[in-house]
């Protein structure tokens, strides 16, 4: 057979296009993130400006201010990132240990077909829909903080309340949290363990002082995961958390207010202060979350290299 | 002493591992209690109707057949709800509508009953079109005149429940006109609204995913522009939704508007969930790529074909499980997603939607009348059963389509 030279030139071309197409491709990919903040920023510094139409709020009220009404004109979000702080730390609190041990159980300590079981559980809890807890969350959690309000005699916004906010996150966070624990525990050098047994330690505390402390990187990701998808988490916990108009809220019992549902609140026309300021409650969202996320890797290299 | 302490171990241990099964069950519980009560609160709403029905009700104002108009039915059969009216063969109850206000619902209606013999009053078209009174529909409005010619009113027009509704009813002797309303609450148009969702954002979503996947794995050295790509593309993950929201109706909006769309739209919240997607997408197909031989990309090449002709027909027909576990991935996250429609598709629920009109999808629904005054647990869990049905029956496909594929190169 003859090499048809022609063919070939036009091959070559359509590589170097096809080529050319994948990195144009990559490239769009990689760049939304670069649009998405850029673009989120520029209009959410828009009623900082000294020409904003709407007229113009003053930055350090906004960002440590510990007031928020529309109707008054009052945005202050200082109040709104402690609440959003206290209720995701709290639910990771909650979260991380019970998540810890349900991966340690599913990894080493279940039977077979119960450790195939509960894996599956895990599974379906994490593509469970936000918008489905939410409902649960409503209909259910908010009775619990009823009857939990009324054993101590206090009064609660028909059950929505930060505690409400909090077990929901803790529900939501658990299966993210399980499945990295999971990754982390089974990734643990098996030499170890047999070190540990053959000294002596019994199988279980190989698996709570070996295994645990051997997978503490990989946990400390899954914690760090956790709480980025508790601060961002949006619809479900707009459902339960009330309207606090000023805070913080430090009771359980009281109505609170976070990052996510004040951007969802009211959300009705979209133009005006009122919503451009919307963009500016993401960027601090954004921040809150980039920022911690930061720390908390800067933490857990220190604790990786213990 | 010894024993002691072997004994002390002994009920750590125990303890200890008692911890696990314990926090296990709290799982098992939480997982339990979400279905049971969606179950118990959405299970008898679920019916063909709710699929097939609007949302909003149909308003009909109609007038009683002449021969049907004066019978006395005193028709005994009725095992419906509520009460009945032996005399107009129409049994009616109170409930609440999807919005959570009192109706007075139409549980049965006697064949024939004046009700099943109604004509059009409605100037147009369907004037004096036969009409028909269905189980499920909310009378409103009745005017009727006694036998001694006193006109009077009944129905919810006045605040009347049920029992009294009939008990005026019973007085009458002729129906002048009925004000009705069409059984609403159902899901047709949001389940519409969520198809066009998931095709358009599927469709961007796809080639420019798979595409990066393919430069990602096939092409990408270990450059610091190539690391940076990776970068952006990973820390869209850590992103939460109603930002994506923010940035649809900053960045995406004014490309809808280039093809006529003047409100948020549901191309808006296509476009919006196709970079929802996209790391999605990403990893499955790079994932996919991985498991592919390096020897099977020699031998394509060794035979004389270039990369992009070994990449389109050799490694991409080799990874089309991975991208089929993408595809469901994301029809399974469109489906699921809430906060970042919220911005990009509005909250109006939308019988008749198009691509450039508002519309909700079904989470979006859930939404829509549970962050209003009266919240429609019933509902909400009815829809919320249809989800979790939906994105179960994805995830057993992809771990069936897993299980395949990880004995496809072995």
């Amino acid at each position: 057979m003859l090499i048809n030279a022609e063919k070939v030139k036009r091959n070559k071309a359509i590589d170097k296009a096809a080529r050319m197409f994948f990195l144009a491709m990559a490239l769009l990919s990689s760049s939304f993130i670069v649009i998405l903040v850029l673009f989120i920023f520029m209009k959410g510094i828009s009623p900082f400006l000294p020409n904003y139409q709407y007229g113009t709020v003053n930055l350090i009220d906004f960002l440590f201010g510990m007031t928020y009404r529309q109707d008054q004109k009052l945005y202050g979000v200082g109040f709104i990132v402690i609440n959003t702080l206290i209720s995701s730390f709290a639910a990771l609190l909650i979260s991380l240990p019970i998540s810890v041990l349900t991966a340690l159980f599913i990894v080493k300590i279940a039977p077979k077909q119960l450790s195939g079981l509960m894996q599956a559980v895990v599974e379906l809890l994490a593509s469970i829909p936000s918008i489905v807890y939410g409902v649960f969350a409503a209909g259910v959690l908010t009775d619990f903080v009823k009857w939990l309000a009324s054993l101590f005699n206090v009064t609660t916004a028909g059950g929505s309340s930060l505690l409400a906010v909090i077990l929901l996150l803790a529900i939501m966070i658990f299966p993210t949290i399980t499945s990295m624990a999971i990754t982390a525990i089974g990734a643990v050098d098996r030499d170890l363990e047999h070190a540990s047994l053959a000294l002596g330690a019994t199988e279980t505390q190989t698996n709570f002082k070996v295994v645990l402390i051997s997978a503490k990187s990989g946990i400390f990701a899954g914690a760090i995961l956790g709480l980025g998808r508790a601060f961002g988490e949006a619809t479900a916990v707009s459902m339960v958390a009330g309207n606090k108009l000023y805070g913080p809220t430090f009771s359980l019992f009281d109505i609170t207010k976070t990052l996510t549902s004040t951007m969802l609140a009211g959300l009705k026309e979209t133009t005006g202060l009122d919503y451009d300021i919307r963009f500016s409650v993401g960027i601090v969202l954004l921040v809150v979350i980039f920022g911690s996320n930061w720390l908390l890797n800067l933490v857990k290299q220190k604790v990786g290299n213990m | 002493m010894r024993e002691k302490m072997k004994a002390k171990m002994q009920a750590k241990d125990t303890f200890n591992n008692a911890l696990t099964y314990i926090s296990a069950g709290l799982g098992v519980l939480i997982l339990g209690s979400i279905l049971v009560f969606v179950l118990s609160k959405g299970l008898k709403g679920l019916n063909f109707d709710l699929i097939k029905s609007n949302y909003w009700s149909e308003n009909y104002l109609a007038t009683v057949e002449e021969s049907y108009q004066t019978n006395e039915l005193n028709d005994e059969h009725s095992s419906a709800q509520g009460y009945y009216s032996t005399k107009w063969g129409i049994a009616i109850d109170d409930t609440l509508s999807a919005k959570g206000e009192k109706q007075l619902e139409v549980t049965y209606v006697s064949p024939n009953s004046p009700f099943a013999h109604l004509l059009n009053a409605t100037a147009g078209e369907n004037f004096e079109k036969p009409l028909k009174m269905h189980t499920g529909y909310t009378i409103e409005k009745i005017d009727y005149m006694t036998a001694d010619g006193t006109i009077g009113l009944a129905g919810k027009i006045l605040a009347q429940d049920a029992k009294t509704t009939i008990e005026t009813l019973d007085k009458a002797s002729t129906i002048t006109s009925v004000y009705f309303k069409s059984a609403g609450g159902g899901i047709r148009g949001s389940l519409i609204a969520t198809f066009y969702l998931i095709v358009i954002s599927l469709t961007i979503s796809l080639p420019i995913g798979i595409a990066s996947a393919i430069y990602l794995k096939e092409y990408a050295g270990p450059t610091k522009i190539n690391s940076l790509i990776r970068q952006g593309i990973e820390t869209l993950t850590g992103v939460p939704s109603i930002v994506y929201g923010l940035m649809g109706i900053t960045v995406l909006f004014p490309v809808t508007q280039l093809v006529g769309a003047t409100t948020t739209s549901i191309l808006l919240g296509g476009l919006t969930m196709a970079v929802i997607l996209l790391p999605t997408i990403i990893r499955s197909t790079e994932e996919a790529l991985l498991v592919v031989p390096k020897s099977l990309r020699d031998a394509s090449l060794s035979l004389g074909a270039t990369q992009s002709q070994t990449i389109f027909k050799v490694v991409l027909p080799c990874c089309i499980n991975g991208i089929l576990t993408g595809v469901l991935l994301g029809i399974g996250r469109v489906i699921g997603e809430s906060a970042a429609l919220i911005y990009t598709m509005g909250t109006f629920i939308n019988d008749n939607p198009t691509i450039l009109s508002q519309g909700t999808s079904l989470a979006l629904m859930i939404w829509s009348f549970m962050s209003g005054e009266n919240p429609n647990f019933e509902l909400a869990s009815t829809i919320s059963i249809i989800i979790l049905a939906i994105v179960l029956v994805l995830n057993i496909i992809v771990k069936l389509i897993g299980k395949r594929f990880a004995k496809q190169f072995v």
